[in-house]
């Protein structure tokens, strides 16, 4: 019980006290909705490193599932409601097919792979006219969130995602299959020799995370009420990948925590301007090599140093 | 139908004077991730970073201060050593050594790249920049037209890759770096400062790209977000050839140089890009090791 | 101390803890100039500890070595290697891309003098008839008892003053054994290298060696004249686990 004491402050903290302290500053709403979606597609990458993968395609999903979501609500008048979850379908979908082939690399091959993928993807909505309409891109997507509370709206349901998607992993984590999922990252051929059909549940953990990513970008394309090839290039597959890496691996939390800090981080060197960017990126390399197990281990460090020693 | 052969033949040599002009650039880049691959175990995410480092080196020692061509390329590769080589010394040497996952060194190589990413875009702003033409005229060669600034820096990659080979292959120091990538621990006991001969490595393959770089700014226009990009090209070089393999290097530059050449000459726009993405996935199903490589754990 | 009396390799009171598992405690050994030695004991005795503890590729916990008036514990291995020291490692350790040619000339690597290369690379092709044949070809390529050839030419190309042989019998034929035996016994007498020779082979090693060192779980257990260890029955029972009818091996 003692161990679920902290994440349930944090999460009465970000349910309850943020939206006060901000009291209803669309600005920080919209950097607040940023971080809940741009976490909960980071749990997806961490899923894949969960399984001992490198996945630098998180933003090819990502755009799937706007795609998806755009396409139905707009040229097919389905309401949000049913077409979210179609949209995690069928990134979910995509990326068991595609996973089903390329999982079969590992290390940096399986990287490098997902990079070219994320560029792949771009360049097929930019010439897949006929349903993304190209580099015009889809524009005037209906929200479901209306009124005057509308970034409120969007901030209560993005974090309650976060919330669903965090336990979902938690879950994950703790059942028969998250025994599996931890035997693939550590020793996939000893898996593979005990009976376990690896390519299957490998297939099953990266449809998860695929699913993820497009039930992210799906909410995020809604939210902005447009999307672009670019919208989710391979910046952001590499971002959604550091935010796992910075928050702590070993973390359930730590892409939460990583995109928080990351994002929050960002908008407040906001004020150098145009070497925001650098000194941001030069603060990460910072972190990388001073804090290599994420910025979780802090935190955690002494009390699961024993744990992790017997698991990795 | 009478001009149809001679029309044939000429977009043939004309495909393969434009994939060869582009492979040997190509294969500089191809075999400077490579190399560092097979030193260091790190994938350079940075590569294309270093490839833009070294465009904007010749851009403003050529390009704005008008210094001979030869003396600004030197430049470029000697700046962008020295990037790899402080990269190496104050981020990868330290993670690789406490590091046992794969995964720290990887994601320090892609900080890495974001870094340089932010450092070109406030050094050298947004705008795409090209050179003067350091020569000029166009040649016809069996119906290809071939311009004398693409086929100055066809001859010079071609001997640099010529040159880069012979130094592997040939030299003690070449020697010493195939033997770390082989076996770091007996490339020790037969004397070899592992630690310094990796340093030369990284500054090495960065000077490569940075060399690539620096040639292919004066016939494509260059601008500070290209990396990406780059290293996505070097990265499929070397998925297609197999990574840490010099032959692998020069098939994988011969393959992706050929296949643009091809693909931009009868398709336009980004189509030819996500043909030759798609071909590369179906190509791994098969052969996962590329072409020449060895079989990956 | 006299001069005379000055080992040329010694370990004093050495440990090599991996985390926080020994792998050897407190081995003190010494070999003179122009010596053979062996360093005898089962898997996991801790005999490739040592030797890689000599060569620097992993740092000693506790204790010292001595070489040649210096002390080189804490030396990177290749500032041992400058010093002579050469060892030829377990499992071989070719470079399995690199022809046999270039293997050799890494072996080379910390010399000037081509000429003297040329000449040394012809006396091995003539100690080594079957590598002459196989210069220009991949080493990985070449069968076992080729590579360890390759192995220990490569190790002489560097003409050490002390050379370390890990296991050099292993998985080897008997035949491909005994031209191995030969050689180690021309190195330490035509070019007068100190041996440390580490086995399982026991019988090999005792033959060859002047001295024995026998480890159990990382100890010295026994230490002796190796003629003495060898014809006494108790100890052989004991600690060496020869009985009369193993070993077909004879040199």
């Amino acid at each position: 019980m003692n161990r679920l004491l902290g994440p349930l402050i944090g999460l009465a903290l970000y349910l309850g006290i943020v939206p006060l302290l901000i009291h209803g500053s669309s600005y920080w709403l919209t950097v607040f909705i940023n971080i809940s979606l741009l976490a909960f597609t980071s749990l997806g990458v961490w899923l894949t490193f969960y399984i001992g993968r490198i996945n630098i395609a998180q933003g090819a999903f990502a755009l799937i599932g706007g795609y998806a979501v755009a396409v139905l609500t707009t040229l097919h008048g389905w309401p949000f409601w049913l077409a979210l979850p179609m949209a995690g379908l069928v990134a979910g979908l995509v990326g068991g097919v595609v996973g089903s082939t390329i999982l079969r690399l590992r290390g940096v091959y399986f990287a490098m792979l997902t990079l070219c993928l994320t560029e792949a993807t771009r360049l097929l909505a930019l010439n897949w006219t006929g349903v993304t309409q190209g580099a015009s891109g889809i524009i005037g997507i209906p929200t479901p969130f209306g009124g005057d509370s509308s970034y409120l709206q969007a901030y209560f349901f993005s974090a309650l995602l976060l919330l669903a998607g965090l336990l979902a992993i938690w879950r994950i984590t703790q059942c028969r299959m998250g025994r599996v999922f931890r035997a693939l990252q550590a020793h996939e051929d000893l898996a593979a020799s005990i009976g376990i059909n690896v390519a299957q549940y490998r297939v099953l953990a990266f449809s998860i995370a695929c699913a993820f990513g497009g039930l992210g970008g799906a909410v995020l394309t809604v939210f902005l009420q447009s999307i672009y090839p670019t919208s989710f290039n391979v910046t952001n597959s590499t971002d959604f990948m550091l935010y796992c890496f910075l928050g702590g691996l070993q973390f359930v939390l730590g892409p939460a925590v990583g995109a928080l800090v990351l994002f929050l981080g960002f908008q407040l060197l906001s004020a150098l301007g145009s070497y925001q960017a650098l000194v941001y990126a030069i603060l990460m390399v910072l972190a990388m090599l001073l804090l290599p197990n994420g910025l979780l281990s802090l935190r955690f460090s002494v009390r699961q140093k024993s744990m992790r020693e017997g698991q990795v | 139908m009478g001009l149809a052969p001679t029309y044939l033949g000429s977009v043939m040599s004309q495909i393969i004077v434009n994939g060869l002009m582009l492979s040997a650039t190509y294969a500089l880049i191809a075999l400077g991730i490579t190399l560092i691959f097979a030193i260091m175990n790190v994938m350079n995410f940075a590569h294309g970073q270093m490839y833009v480092l070294g465009g904007f080196m010749v851009y403003y020692t050529y390009g704005v201060w008008h210094w001979p061509f030869a003396l600004s390329l030197l430049v470029a590769a000697l700046v962008v050593a020295a990037v790899g080589l402080i990269l190496e010394r104050f981020f990868f040497r330290s993670v690789l050594r406490r590091s046992r996952r794969e995964e720290s060194t990887m994601l320090l190589a892609v900080g890495t790249a974001l870094l340089l990413d932010s450092l070109a875009l406030a050094l050298f702003g947004e705008k795409q920049r090209g050179v003067p033409d350091v020569v000029s005229g166009v040649y016809h060669l069996a119906g290809a037209y071939i311009p004398a600034r693409r086929l100055l820096i066809f001859a010079i990659a071609a001997v640099l890759t010529t040159a880069f080979i012979v130094f592997i292959n040939y030299t003690r120091p070449g020697r010493a770096l195939r033997a770390i990538a082989q076996d770091r621990e007996t490339a020790a006991l037969q004397g070899v400062d592992v630690t310094r001969y990796s340093a030369l490595g990284f500054g090495l393959g960065a000077a490569l790209s940075g060399l690539a770089g620096g040639l292919l700014i004066s016939t494509d226009a260059i601008n500070s977000g290209a990396g990406n990009l780059i290293s996505i090209k070097a990265f499929i070089m070397i998925m297609i050839g197999g990574a840490g393999v010099v032959s692998g290097a020069i098939a994988g530059a011969l393959v992706l140089a050929f296949s643009e050449a091809i693909g931009y000459y009868f398709i336009p726009g980004s189509l030819p890009y996500l043909l030759i993405l798609t071909g590369l996935i179906v190509f791994l199903l098969f052969r996962p090791q590329g072409i020449m490589g060895r079989r990956w754990g | 101390m006299s001069l005379a009396s000055k080992p040329h390799l010694s370990l004093h009171n050495l440990s090599v803890y991996y985390d926080t598992v020994r792998a050897i405690e407190g081995v003190g050994l010494k070999a003179n100039r122009g010596e053979i030695i062996a360093l005898i004991g089962s898997n996991g005795a801790g005999k490739t500890t040592t030797l890689r503890a000599i060569t620097g590729l992993v740092k000693p916990t506790f204790g010292e070595i001595w070489y040649e008036d210096q002390r080189i514990n804490g030396l990177p291995p290749h500032r041992i290697a400058e010093l002579g020291i050469r060892m030829v490692p377990e499992g071989r350790r070719i470079f399995p891309l690199m022809s046999v040619h270039d293997n050799l000339l890494m072996g080379a690597f910390l010399r000037r003098n081509q000429a003297e290369i040329r000449q040394d690379i012809e006396r091995i092709c003539a100690r080594f008839p079957r590598l002459a044949e196989r210069m220009k070809q991949a080493a990985g390529t070449l069968s076992g008892g080729e590579q360890q050839m390759v192995a220990m030419s490569r190790a002489l190309m560097a003409r050490p003053k002390l050379l370390l042989l890990d296991e050099p019998s292993l998985g080897l034929a008997p035949m491909v054994v005994r031209e191995i035996a030969r050689a180690i016994q021309a190195v330490n007498r035509e070019d007068g290298v100190t041996v440390v020779l580490v086995e399982q082979n026991s019988r090999m090693a005792l033959r060859l060696s002047s001295q024995a060192y026998v480890l159990e779980t990382g100890k010295i257990a026994l230490a002796g004249a190796s003629a003495e260890l060898q014809t006494n029955d108790r100890i052989r029972r004991l600690y060496l686990g020869i009985s009369d009818e193993s070993e077909p091996l004879t040199l």
